[in-house]
Formats: C-alpha cells, sequence, structure tokens
C-alpha cells in the first residue's frame, strides 16, 4: 500500500536530519576556508559562495526526489555519502578547482547527484533486475569501449588517456559489475558445482571459459594500458562476486594465488608498474625524483600531526596532483590524523551499508549488484588511501566522491544509485544462503526447506512479478496470498535465477 | 572580518567541524542500534558482520601505517632529513627540529646543524677528516656513521628524562614545540685523528687507535677520505680515486704480515711451546713443489748469509724470522689454526655503535678453514701472508687484548655507551709474556727505529706482500709497556717496510698522546 507523501516524509526523518548536519559541517568548512583566503588578503564575491549553494540544493533535491518517489531504501547511506560528497567539494573548492576558466567544475557535483537520483528512479522497486538480463551486452560494451581506447587514445604520465585526459574506462567499474552480476545470476548455481580430480578440487569449466575468455581478454586489453590499478580493482571483484555468488570459497583461494602469480608477472614486465615499486619501496633512492610525489604528501600528512591546522591553512600545492590521487594527503596535512581517521569511518558505513544491502537483498541479482558496487567502492577506496600512504604502491586510483575527475565522480554516483536502488526492495532480514535457494546440491545436507514468510515491506511500486519457480526447490511454506494484483515480490521465494 | 579575531576563530571554527563530524557519526550508530531493535533478534547490534571486519581490517592497517609517518614520523631519519631539506611548508615540524651536535671527548665539535633562510644544512668543521667515523647525513644519499648509529637521538626521538619525554609529546601531538635532538658525545680526539691523517700524508692507509681498558675508540682514521660538507654523486659513481668511501680502518681487508706473528707467539706460548728451531738461510717449506719461504733479510746487503740458526721463541719474534714462524705454525699444525679463527674473533662483525647497520660495523680478519694436508697454507698463514686477512680494526683490538691481560673489550665511539667484553683472546700470563716480546721489538728488535727514551712502546712491525704492488706497511704497538695506556695499529698501502712507515706514524701518535695527557 503506497504511503501518502506525509507518510513518506516522516519515514524519512533520520535522512532529513543526516542531511542536514552535513549541510552544516559543510558551511563550518566553507567559513574555514573563506575565511583564511581572506585573511591571506583575497576579497571574496557571492561566486564564492556558488559551491556551498549548489551543495545545499543538491542535497534539498535528494531528499525530495527520495520521498517523492516514496523511496524506502537506506537513509543512512545517502546520509553518508553527502558527507564524503560534501568533503570532496570542499577539498576541491579549497584546492582551487572552482577557480579555472571553465565552470565544469560547478556542475560536477550537481551533475553527479543528478546520475545518481537518474539511476535509483530508472532501477528502484527491484527494476534493476533488467540489467541482469543481458550480461553479454554489457560485457561486449566493455571490451569495446577498452579497445578503442586503446586505439585512439593518447598516452600521458604513462596511462592511455582520451580527448580531454578524461577516462573513460571508469565507466568499466559500472558495466563489468553488470556484465558479473547477469553471469553469476544465470550460471551461479552450475559455477558452484565443484567437482575433485586426485584429490583437488577444481572448478566446473564448461560454465567457467566463457567468463575465463572475456577477462583474459580484458586484463589483457587494460595492461596493453598500463591500468593496473583498474585490473586489480576489477579483478577482485570478480572474485568477491563468484565467491558470493557460489558460496565457494575455493574461487577466492585459487583466485588469489593466480592474482599472486600474475602481479609478479606484471611487475616484472612493466616498467611503468616497476618504477612505482621501486619509488614505493624505497621512496629515498631518488627523494627528488621518483619518490617526490610520495614524500611531499607525507611531508604534508606529518605537518598536519594529529589535528591539522583547519580546511585553508595547509600548503598542499607543493605536492603534484595534490587534487586528485593524492587529496587524501591533503586531508592529512589540514585536517590531520583525526580528520583521515573521519574520512574513513564515512567510508566505512557505506561499505556496511553495501554488504547489508547486499544480505538483505530480495533476489540474487539485487546481492550481486549491491556486492559488486562495495567491491569495486572498496577496492578503489583502498587502492587510493593506502598508495598515498605508501602502505601499497601507487596505482593512479582516486578516491571516490573526493577526489578531483568528472568521469570518477560521475562512476562513484552510478554505482551508489545502483546500491540505492537495490536497497529499495531489501527485506528486514539476511538473505537465506545462496545454496538452500540455488536447491541441493551434492553431499549437501538436507534442510528443512519451510521458511518463515518474513515481515516484508509492501512493494511501493510496480514490478513485473517473475515469480519463476526454481523448479527444485520444493516450496513448503504457503506464500503469502496477494493482497492486490501486484505480487508481494518481497517475500522470500525462490527468485528467478535466470531461465532454467 | 577583523583579521586580529580570525585566529581564535578559526581554531573555534576547526573545532565545530570536528565537533560537528563527530555528532553524524554518533547519529548514524545510533540510527544502526535502532535498526537492529527492529530486525530479527541474535547478533548484538554493536557486533559487526564477519565481512564489514574482514573489510574494515585492509583500512585499520592504513590509519596505523599512516601514524607510523604522520604522528611518530621523527623516528624516521631519512623522512626527517627529506622535510628539513626538501618540505617548503614553513609550519612543518620537521623544521623546528633542532638535530643535535656530535662532539669528540674534549668537547671539540665535529657537526653541527646550521638554519638558513628555513633550510637546515649539516656542518661538518673539520672536513673529511671525520668523514667515515662520524659519517654524514644527506638526504638524497643517506645517513652512515655515527650520524646513522644516532640518528633518532640527534633527531630528538630518544628523550633521555621526563622533561624531553614530555617535550617529544607535545612535539608529536600539537607540533608546535621546538624539538632539540641530544648532542652525541664520541671517544675519538681530534688531535690525534689529525695527527694520524698528517702521517698517512697522502698515503693510502688507515689508523685506529684504542684505550685497551675500556674499548673506547679515540682515532679512527681512514685514507683516501672525502669531504662529508660536500656529497655529490661522483663520490658514489666511483669516480673518486681510491675508493674514499670505503673505511680502510674497518672495512678493509689486508695481509697481516708479520703483525699476525702476534697471535701465532700466543697459540704456541698457549701450547707450551719452548726451545729452538733451526731456521736454515735458504729457508722453509712443506714440499718441494712449493717455493720456500724465507726471512727477508736474506736479500739484504748482497752477501751470502749464514742464517739466523737455532732461535728460540722471544728472538725469532723480535727478529720477524719467517723461517721460524712458518716451521712454528706447521708445528702447531691446522686445527690451531682453526682454534685461533674462533679465540681471535676471525669472521665476525663487531659493532661500533649501538644500533648500527652493517655499514656501521667493523669486520675482524679472514681466516680460512685448512684442510690436514694443507701444510703450506699453514706455514703461510703463519706469517700472516697467503690467504688469512685482517682489518686494521681487528690488529688492534688484538693488540689491545695483549695489553689488556689477553682480553679484549668491545671497541666503542660513543662516550656513554658502558664498557663490555668482548672476549678473552688469551690467558693474562700469555698476554704478559707476548707483552714482553713485543717489547723486545721496540728495543732491539725490528721496531729498534722508533724507540725513545721516555715512553716504552711496544710493538710489532708487519711487511705484507701483496699481489697489487709493493709490500703493505704495518705496525701494531701499545704503550706504556708496563701499563699501557693506549693500543695502536696503523697501515700504509705499500708503503714498504713496517719499521720504516707505519711505525714512525704509531710512535708519533704515542707520543703526542702521551704529551697530551691522554696516556696517563
Amino acid at each position: 500500500m503506497p504511503p501518502d507523501l506525509a507518510q513518506a516524509w516522516a519515514l524519512r526523518r533520520p535522512e532529513r536530519v543526516l542531511l542536514l548536519w552535513c549541510l552544516l559541517c559543510m558551511a563550518i568548512g566553507f567559513a574555514l576556508v573563506l575565511g583564511s583566503v581572506h585573511a591571506e588578503g583575497r576579497t571574496l564575491t557571492g561566486n564564492d559562495l556558488l559551491p556551498l549553494l549548489s551543495y545545499a540544493l543538491a542535497l534539498v533535491g535528494v531528499h525530495l526526489f527520495l520521498v517523492l518517489t516514496r523511496f524506502r531504501g537506506d537513509q543512512l547511506l545517502v546520509g553518508a555519502v553527502a558527507f564524503l560528497a560534501g568533503f570532496g567539494l570542499l577539498a576541491q573548492y579549497r584546492l582551487g578547482a572552482f577557480n579555472g576558466q571553465d565552470g565544469l567544475a560547478l556542475y560536477l557535483f550537481p551533475g553527479g547527484v543528478l546520475v545518481m537520483l537518474l539511476a535509483i528512479g530508472a532501477f528502484m522497486g527491484g527494476r534493476y533486475r533488467v540489467l541482469g538480463s543481458w550480461p553479454w551486452v554489457w560485457g561486449g560494451l566493455s571490451l569495446v569501449l577498452v579497445a578503442v581506447l586503446l586505439v585512439t587514445g593518447q598516452r600521458f604520465r604513462g596511462g592511455v588517456y582520451a580527448a580531454g585526459l578524461i577516462t573513460p574506462t571508469e565507466a568499466l567499474k559500472i558495466s563489468v559489475i553488470l556484465f558479473l552480476t547477469g553471469y553469476l545470476a544465470r550460471y551461479g548455481q552450475a559455477l558452484g558445482d565443484w567437482g575433485r580430480r586426485l584429490y583437488v578440487p577444481l572448478p566446473p569449466w564448461r560454465p567457467l571459459w566463457p567468463l575465463a575468455a572475456f577477462w583474459v581478454t580484458l586484463t589483457g586489453l587494460l595492461l596493453a594500458q598500463r591500468d593496473l590499478g583498474m585490473v586489480v580493482i576489477l579483478s577482485l571483484t570478480l572474485l568477491v562476486l563468484l565467491t558470493a555468488g557460489t558460496r565457494r570459497i575455493g574461487y577466492l583461494v585459487y583466485g588469489l594465488l593466480a592474482a599472486g602469480g600474475l602481479g609478479y608477472l606484471v611487475i616484472e614486465v612493466f616498467e611503468h608498474g616497476q618504477r612505482r615499486i621501486e619509488a614505493w619501496q624505497d621512496p629515498f633512492e631518488d627523494p627528488t625524483g621518483d619518490g617526490w610525489q610520495i614524500l611531499q604528501g607525507l611531508s604534508g600528512m606529518y605537518s598536519g600531526g594529529l589535528w591539522g591546522e583547519g580546511f585553508g591553512q595547509g600548503s598542499p600545492g607543493y605536492t603534484p596532483i595534490a587534487g586528485s590521487d593524492f587529496v587524501y594527503s591533503v586531508v592529512g596535512e589540514e585536517l590531520g590524523f583525526v580528520g583521515c581517521v573521519l574520512v574513513l569511518l564515512f567510508f566505512l558505513v557505506i561499505f556496511a551499508r553495501g554488504l547489508r544491502i547486499a544480505r538483505h537483498a530480495a533476489d540474487r541479482t539485487g546481492m550481486l549488484l549491491a556486492g559488486g558496487v562495495t567491491a569495486v567502492l572498496a577496492t578503489q577506496t583502498f587502492l587510493n588511501v593506502g598508495g598515498v600512504t605508501k602502505l601499497v604502491p601507487l596505482t593512479g586510483i582516486t578516491l571516490p566522491f573526493i577526489s578531483h575527475g568528472g568521469a570518477s565522480l560521475l562512476t562513484a554516483f552510478t554505482a551508489l544509485g545502483l546500491l540505492l536502488a537495490v536497497s529499495d526492495t531489501a527485506t528486514n532480514s539476511p538473505r537465506k544462503s545462496a545454496q538452500t535457494q540455488a536447491g541441493p546440491r551434492p553431499k549437501a545436507k538436507p534442510r528443512a526447506r519451510t521458511r518463515a514468510p518474513a515481515p516484508a515491506p509492501v512493494p511501493l511500486v510496480d514490478e513485473p512479478p517473475d515469480e519463476t519457480e526454481a523448479g527444485a526447490v520444493p516450496h513448503a511454506a504457503p506464500k503469502p496470498a496477494p493482497r492486490r494484483k501486484r505480487a508481494p515480490k518481497r517475500a522470500p521465494a525462490p527468485e528467478a535465477d535466470g531461465p532454467d | 572580518m577583523d583579521s586580529g579575531a580570525w585566529p581564535a576563530l578559526r581554531v573555534m571554527l576547526h573545532v565545530a567541524f570536528f565537533l560537528g563530524v563527530a555528532f553524524i557519526l554518533r547519529h548514524i550508530l545510533g540510527m544502526t542500534r535502532a535498526e537492529a531493535a527492529r530486525g530479527p533478534q541474535g547478533r548484538p547490534w554493536w557486533l559487526p558482520p564477519l565481512g564489514l571486519v574482514a573489510l574494515a581490517l585492509p583500512f585499520v592497517a592504513v590509519l596505523a601505517y599512516q601514524a607510523s609517518w604522520q604522528l611518530t614520523g621523527v623516528f624516521r631519519p631519512e623522512f626527517v632529513a627529506f622535510m628539513q631539506s626538501h618540505d617548503r611548508r614553513e609550519f612543518n615540524p620537521a623544521h623546528l627540529i633542532q638535530r643535535g651536535r656530535i662532539l669528540d671527548h674534549t668537547g671539540e665539535v665535529l657537526a653541527y646543524s646550521q638554519e638558513q633562510g628555513g633550510k637546515v644544512s649539516r656542518i661538518y668543521p673539520y672536513g673529511p677528516a671525520f668523514a667515515h667515523a662520524v659519517g654524514y647525513t644527506h638526504p638524497r644519499f643517506g645517513v652512515t656513521g655515527a650520524e646513522a648509529a644516532s640518528n633518532i637521538r640527534l633527531n630528538g626521538g630518544a628523550p633521555d628524562n621526563l622533561a624531553a619525554w614530555g617535550e617529544l609529546g607535545r612535539h608529536l601531538l600539537t607540533k608546535t614545540k621546538r624539538l632539540r635532538g641530544q648532542d652525541l658525545v664520541l671517544n675519538l680526539d681530534t688531535r690525534l685523528q689529525i695527527t694520524a691523517l698528517q702521517g698517512l700524508g697522502g698515503r693510502r692507509g688507515a689508523v685506529v687507535m684504542l684505550r685497551p681498558r675500556d674499548g673506547a675508540i679515540l682515532v679512527l682514521a681512514s685514507a683516501p677520505t672525502f669531504d662529508p660538507n660536500q656529497i655529490g654523486p661522483g663520490l658514489f659513481l666511483g669516480e673518486a680515486p681510491g675508493k674514499p668511501l670505503l673505511n680502510r680502518a674497518t672495512q678493509g681487508f689486508y695481509p697481516p704480515g708479520s703483525t699476525f706473528k702476534v697471535v701465532l707467539a700466543a697459540m704456541a706460548v698457549e701450547s707450551g711451546f719452548s726451545g729452538t728451531l733451526h731456521c736454515p738461510a735458504e729457508g722453509f717449506t712443506t714440499s718441494k713443489r712449493y717455493p720456500k719461504i724465507r726471512d727477508h733479510e736474506f736479500y739484504t746487503g748482497g752477501r751470502r748469509w749464514a742464517g739466523h740458526g737455532n732461535l728460540d721463541l722471544t728472538t725469532a719474534f723480535a727478529e720477524s724470522s719467517n723461517v721460524f714462524f712458518a716451521q712454528l705454525g706447521v708445528r702447531l699444525g691446522h686445527e690451531a689454526m682453526a682454534d685461533a679463527a674462533g679465540r681471535f674473533g676471525f669472521d665476525r662483525q663487531v659493532r661500533l655503535y649501538p644500533g648500527a647497520d652493517r655499514a656501521g660495523n667493523m669486520s675482524t680478519g679472514r681466516m680460512p678453514h685448512f684442510a690436514a694436508k694443507d701444510q703450506y697454507g699453514v706455514a703461510q698463514a703463519s706469517i700472516g701472508q697467503g690467504r688469512v686477512l685482517a682489518t686494521p680494526a681487528h690488529m688492534a683490538l688484538i693488540t689491545a687484548a695483549v695489553a689488556n691481560g689477553g682480553l679484549a673489550m668491545r671497541p666503542r665511539l660513543l662516550a656513554d655507551e658502558p664498557p663490555a667484553q668482548l672476549g678473552q683472546y688469551m690467558t693474562p700470563a700469555t698476554a704478559a709474556r707476548v707483552g714482553r716480546m713485543m717489547r723486545k721489538v721496540v728495543t732491539s728488535g725490528t721496531g729498534k727505529g722508533i724507540e725513545t727514551p721516555d715512553l716504552a712502546i711496544a710493538g710489532k712491525t708487519g711487511t705484507a706482500e701483496n699481489a697489487h704492488g709493493p709490500s703493505h706497511s704495518w705496525f701494531v704497538g701499545f704503550a706504556p709497556a708496563q701499563d699501557p695506556g693506549l693500543a695502536v695499529a696503523v697501515l700504509v698501502e705499500h708503503g714498504g717496510y713496517g719499521s720504516a712507515t707505519a711505525a714512525p706514524i704509531a710512535r708519533d701518535l704515542l707520543v703526542q698522546a702521551r704529551d697530551l695527557g691522554v696516556i696517563r
């Protein structure tokens, strides 16, 4: 029963409170930056308040949109992202991203929010299932994108970029997740059917080889572009989704073993990677050359100490590319160690919500989609933050929501939109393991098939009744009778695992 | 806005920002809690699911590692050096660190830091004289020597009292405290060090002077040397002649020549050897296939020499008879050589500073393992030739052990490091006997050229043949003979006879030390 507007408004009150606090924090932050700019002797104009204004408008827009569409998804996630995005806006403003002649930077954040809202609107209410229907469309698109970029792109700083130094490969993060989601929703059951030869457990080859072939091609193309970071992100996502989609830890074990071997080979072969590895292992070997950037970043962080001097007080200009890859070191410089801890806590909130959405997703597709988005964002965050602090080698990866970079920002917002769309129809209790839903496996203990119908929220939007029964599973529990024409999709019925 | 109020306002806004963020996080926590209460019971709300823990761990690792740079970066000396010379942020607290000075035992400054225009540079007033012992600190080329060994202490990272701890804590937390590193006092003596280098006079070589009683190093000189004030890439690319970076005193392996007879004499005394050995003029060999080992006097004068005849240990030592000691070594046998290698600490690394890396260590000698059949090898080693090698520092250490009743003390450069025993190289009785033999070398043997009326020097000359040119000139010794105050080892590469080149350098040093009152 769709609640009326007043109900929806009341239901999203926690989100509203969160967003208001975010706005307050950012206002304080802007006051800090503007104050220090003013103290340096620059006169302030009304234009200087435009970023804050756009932020406020975006938050209001997001909230009204979610209320008006009776969105029932995650409220915490919205708040956490609002904070990080605002923080990113502040950092970019502080680094002078809005001083440039092109007004594009100003529209980037509202644009990202718009994309997120579009994704939510388009795929909420279970409509995201459409995305998992044609895996090979997404797979093909991914390969074509990389191949075209390889042919037409230009080289810069050891990597390949399209015209204007934008990185279209960012879109891979979405398209590859969608490919994996579709593929695993369809073949997850078959992929979970491991065999044994000479006491060594082996994955089923028949459903695996198209995936393996796709992966070899994609990885090869990406490595030809020296995009090691993207390879790591996508490969880790593949392993996580394979394991989550099949409940076979073996994929993770074999995958990590293979990744270790492959990683060693790649580092041996590629000079670009090798130099980065050397600068990583011992930046003091060449402190004014290869080690300069990371050491300047660390110097800035050391200057920041525990608390930092506040936004606008540091000198992040001494660190090369501070705005994009090294924005985390700027946070460390101006807000100190405490600021870094706070930022990472917000990222962890996002990942925790992502994991929860995956666990509570209404169906397999939703679980895979949410898991994929979380894996991509978490890996990306770790690679960036670990690289800047010299824990892992630098991979030239941006920090989601905070780094300067149009493609990166739009991708992160799109991914988040998908995650929120999945959360709209998430149930209130965790999904049962894929094993029971995917039908009995050899050697699996027989389980009670009865499942208590969870107190599922009523769907708010029209959705296609795709209650295709997985034939192998006898469904003992009586299905809750449809109250209206719309079937309660949220009930833990065995969902469509593809055409069986 | 009133610019005077801005700093206070800034701090308030800064705190307000943090408080706001903390409130948001608290709110999120509360929402999580409420959500868990609504959902199915089972897991307490504060217990995160396993997946989240696994996901959070890498980020905890990032923060922990980040803290080791951001908060306690002062414990990373290379990092501090980099920031001091390459970070233009004026508020970087690394610029506030006043690196401690390095002093010799009389208080002479060997290294200090100077701040000029916000840039800190390290000055070495004596330039090349202490390049190896004191080392250098350079943002690009790293840190060596005492600078490296006590780096953290010099940077103020090793407080030794409560006030210093408080200072360090405030530096780490608020970054406002000007951190003053501790001064480092070395046992070196500037005057003797300079005399030693002047004695070497541009020749390649090394001088090591120790106090036998407690192992204090007063001179650690190696030539050629370099200027730590002007470090450049050429130094490391091998452009400079003579490998000036090599610390010949602690890392240069040379055949010890006749100075090794000190070791052999001690072994002979301890094995109970007494009596005489016949030393023919034509020399001694273990097999017809090998050339005879002779006494080098054989060739001098151009006329036929009758040989030493029968020699006892003391005379043979004073005259440095190769024929005698080669025979003696063969009699003692290859097992005795292995025994000597163990007792005299061959094939070891001895650290000169606490916490030094490998480059700050001193290497001792190299004693190969001789097979039972390899009698000629033993004979050669017995006169300090062939495959046996030793660093000048090791020879100084052995000499100091003789002077200290057979007990070797750990050589140490830092004045505040307590003396420590390194090993009993020989019995006190043996040490006394060998000491008397060494005194006789100077009174009536090969070293009589350096006998001075008012200082009783005991020693042993050495002339080590080598494949690269004229013989290396060695002298090891101590003074005064009755109550040894200092032990010294001098090596001059290709310097010819030990008695002619190395011995006078050692004498000048010991006499000056006596004049300065270093020998009481």
